[in-house]
């Protein structure tokens, strides 16, 4: 085990250098002149020029790639292009706010999710199953940006219970947690009902209810606590795509997030934002793998890593 | 493995405490402004946006400023005057007055203010169109500067009141921040920027022209999102919103809580024509266009009639516009008979690049020239695709197939010159300037120079409207429209107003 952790976090630098290499060409690769976006359409050729020179972007590829690197290294992501602030302050920032959005989605997408996947698996076929798995279904289908606006216009305007933008209170935590949970909640009840659904046809609950244990407990005792691994697997593999929720969501309720951040970058082709953000986030995603993949292995025995 | 748990719960609880920490913004004493964008930079030098111009505004000044009438008043000048040639021109300036750092504000920071611009290493994004006239500028005494211009420039004065010709702080200039931290000689300063939140300017209560009119604090955010912008003018978390989408103009006049206001812009819209592509270089083709275009519909359609059909290449709040040019009503049978002549009975296909906000506009035109058997294949664009493509070169765009490029051009209120040169001037042809379609014609280049040297100002307009019915025959852009400014408040707000071309000045806003 100790010996699968040291590779996992040896691996961990050689991924970083691999996506790093990978934003920075893809950013690159996309049409559109920072220069000439900074310098404004009024601007003449000689002064969009110089704003190229101004931001190093007259330098060949692998010199601009060196030195993005090995700023890196040092904890230097360089700085904005727009607001000419240290990126690193820049996403500091801003991450807290995309981490306890992220915490809280999905603490409400596990808190609903597990449970309503739970009675969807012991009466399935049921009219509680049908209920769960359509509005499952409508979760995973509706689009994350049409919720937001519905939820603000709804809660916000209407009924005038929750603030409509930005991150003032505890309250302005709800609207953007609860429509980013929505996609995780339906993946987790689907995924939570197959999962229990197979597990309680195995032998060993049948002679739980043989030896005559309460149903409750065989639910939560045995079932769910075997049910658990796929479910766990599948929130550590989702946490990805609860990223790509967190930028429409930010962006929707102005929440000052890096998910905002990075759409703002993107349209202004400010390149050391977008591979700053890019860096964090993967890292996040493949911390949150390596932590989902540590406590599959701390609940089930059963697996060795060799 | 209990190692990294306790660092995970660790970690959590920081990260919803941290996000529990927030500063206290809003109170009664703030107005709220929302705009469509994030500011570009704090230095009103290094940027070209409107927007970010208008958050400026509280912050900076200039020798010259513009009052609600739109007329030049002295502001950090007191006065002024040219020599006969009309290329020297001797500013008194204000006594007295300081930047917010302290640093004193006299012709040492006027001359340094200017040289940053001439600096060509300094590469900031403004500063372009000074050097094409200005000189350099020099200190007579601590009170007094000159400048000294290449060629006589009717909208010198006009531009001392835009971005470039702010006064920043050379003491933060010389210190590199003031790209990030404002410092002018404003009414208000600037008091916290989160980048990715907000900007809040407080009084200034040491500003020379005394107590500031507007609210204590004056706090800026932003949102791309239309529906979002409406939904903040309903629940007061935004007090004035600018621009307003023209979608929801008809539930905020239905609304006594809230007030719209529509004043004439300067923005036209247009589609520019690559004249260096067949059979766009035939001008019965480019005629034949503008006939099948149907501005009304446009209007009606895309602008909720918050618009005037174009019919000059100049909007009619810039000097010189003549409002009696009628070139081209929708006349379907015309363009069809133009395009006949022109060896194109049956027509023939186009392309045309534009962005996202604007594409309907592609739309409409796709089936509006159908009917003359133009069929157009709109290209829709994200705005740092489009630039790149629109700024092209004849061979660029030639490769790409590139026929036009739909998009708008805002001289505001500084003079025609700043429409007509950069659109239609030979030399402007991209990628040198926003001439996209390369269009060169003599007559017009000479029209162009003769008014920009004529101090005269009726003379001068006189030769704006040969100009202007000039590029109207010659028909290098389908003209559109020009776009009305529409900003909205709640109904209590007094104060603010728009500069034509979409600025609106909120430092004397009370609500």
């Amino acid at each position: 085990m100790k010996a699968y952790i040291l590779k996992k976090l040896l691996a961990l630098p050689l991924i970083l250098i691999g996506v790093s290499l990978l934003v920075f060409v893809a950013i690159r690769a996309l049409p559109g002149d920072p220069a000439r976006l900074m310098a404004g359409p009024e601007a003449t050729q000689e002064a969009v020029d110089n704003m190229t020179v101004r931001l190093g972007l007259d330098r060949s590829l692998p010199a601009q790639y060196a030195s993005f690197a090995y700023g890196a290294v040092r904890g230097d992501l360089g700085t904005s292009i727009k607001s000419k602030l240290p990126v690193v302050d820049e996403i500091a920032e801003r991450l807290p706010f995309t981490i306890g959005l992220a915490i809280t989605a999905y603490l409400i997408a596990i808190g609903i999710g597990v449970p309503a996947g739970m009675i969807a698996a012991i009466y399935r076929h049921g009219w509680p199953d049908q209920i769960v798995m359509i509005l499952a279904i409508a979760g995973a289908s509706i689009a994350n940006f049409w919720l937001a606006l519905m939820a603000m216009n709804t809660f916000s305007v209407q009924l005038g219970w929750l603030p409509l933008l930005g991150a003032a209170s505890w309250k302005s935590f709800i609207l953007p947690s609860i429509t980013l949970a929505v996609l995780p909640t339906a993946v987790i009840a689907r995924m939570t009902r197959s999962s229990m659904i197979e597990v309680m046809s195995q032998d060993y609950i049948r002679t739980a209810y043989a030896k005559g244990v309460l149903p409750r407990n065989i639910y939560w005792s045995h079932a769910l606590r075997n049910a658990l691994l796929p479910i766990i697997t599948i929130v550590g593999l989702n946490f990805g795509s609860l990223m790509g929720g967190a930028v429409v969501t930010e962006s929707v309720f102005n929440w000052p997030g890096i998910g905002r951040f990075l759409v703002d970058a993107v349209r202004y082709r400010d390149y050391p934002v977008i591979q700053g953000v890019t860096l964090v986030a993967v890292t996040g995603v493949v911390i949150i793998n390596f932590l989902a993949e540590m406590l599959i292995a701390f609940l089930n025995p059963k697996i060795r890593f060799d | 493995m209990t190692m990294f748990l306790k660092s995970r719960h660790f970690a959590l609880a920081c990260a919803v405490a941290g996000s529990l920490v927030f500063p206290v913004a809003a109170s009664a004493a703030t107005l709220n402004v929302m705009q469509t964008e994030a500011p570009r930079s704090m230095d009103p030098g290094d940027q070209t946006a409107t927007y970010t111009a208008a958050l400026l505004d509280p912050m900076y000044e200039g020798l010259v400023k513009r009052d609600p009438d739109l007329s030049l008043k002295p502001a950090l000048a007191t006065e002024w005057s040219a020599d006969a040639s009309g290329l020297v021109w001797t500013f008194k300036l204000r006594p007295g007055v300081k930047f917010h750092d302290g640093t004193a504000f006299d012709a040492d920071a006027v001359v340094k203010n200017f040289a940053r611009h001439l600096d060509t290493k300094r590469g900031l994004a403004a500063s372009g169109r000074l050097r094409t006239f200005l000189e350099g500028v020099t200190a007579v005494d601590p009170t007094t500067v000159q400048f000294k211009l290449k060629t006589q420039y009717p909208a010198f004065l006009a531009l001392l009141t835009t971005g470039p010709c702010l006064m920043v702080s050379p003491t933060a200039d010389a210190a590199g921040t003031v790209g990030s931290k404002a410092v002018g000689t404003g009414p208000y300063k600037l008091q916290e920027y989160k980048s990715g939140e907000y900007v809040i300017q407080a009084k200034n209560t040491d500003w020379w022209g005394g107590a500031p009119k507007g609210e204590d604090l004056i706090k800026w955010t932003w949102t791309a999102e239309p529906s979002v912008m409406n939904m903040a003018l309903q629940t007061g978390d935004a007090d004035v919103i600018n621009p307003f989408p023209a979608a929801f103009a008809a539930q905020v006049k239905a609304n006594p809580e809230m007030k719209l206001s529509t004043t004439d812009g300067s923005a036209v819209f247009w589609v520019s024509l690559n004249t260096k592509l067949k059979p766009l270089d035939d001008v019965r083709v480019r005629q034949a266009l503008n006939y099948a275009t149907d501005r009304d519909g446009i209007v009606k359609a895309f602008m909720n009639g918050y618009a005037t059909p174009a019919n000059s290449p100049l909007a009619p709040v810039t000097p010189g516009y003549d409002k009696t040019l009628n070139p081209y009503p929708y006349n379907v049978e015309k363009a069809k008979q133009l395009l006949k002549e022109a060896g194109y009975p049956d027509g023939f296909a186009m392309s045309t690049i534009v962005q996202e906000q604007e594409s309907r506009i592609g739309e409409l035109l796709q089936a509006m020239w159908a009917k003359a058997g133009v069929k157009l294949d709109v290209r829709k664009m994200e705005g740092g695709v489009w630039s790149k493509a629109a700024f092209q070169d004849p061979a660029g765009k030639e490769k790409d197939n590139i026929g036009s490029s739909i998009a708008s051009w805002s001289s505001g209120v500084n003079g025609a010159d700043l429409q007509f040169r950069p659109l239609y001037y030979t030399k402007s042809a991209s990628p040198a300037g926003a001439n996209l379609g390369f269009f060169s014609d003599a007559k017009l280049d000479e029209l162009i120079d003769k008014a920009a040297s004529t101090l005269d100002e009726k003379a001068r307009n006189a030769i704006y409207v040969d100009a202007q019915r000039q590029v109207n025959e010659q028909a290098p852009h389908v003209l559109l429209y020009t776009k009305q400014d529409l900003f909205a408040t709640r109904a209590s707000v007094k104060g603010a107003w728009v500069i034509p071309g979409g600025l609106i000045v909120v430092k004397d806003a009370k609500k």
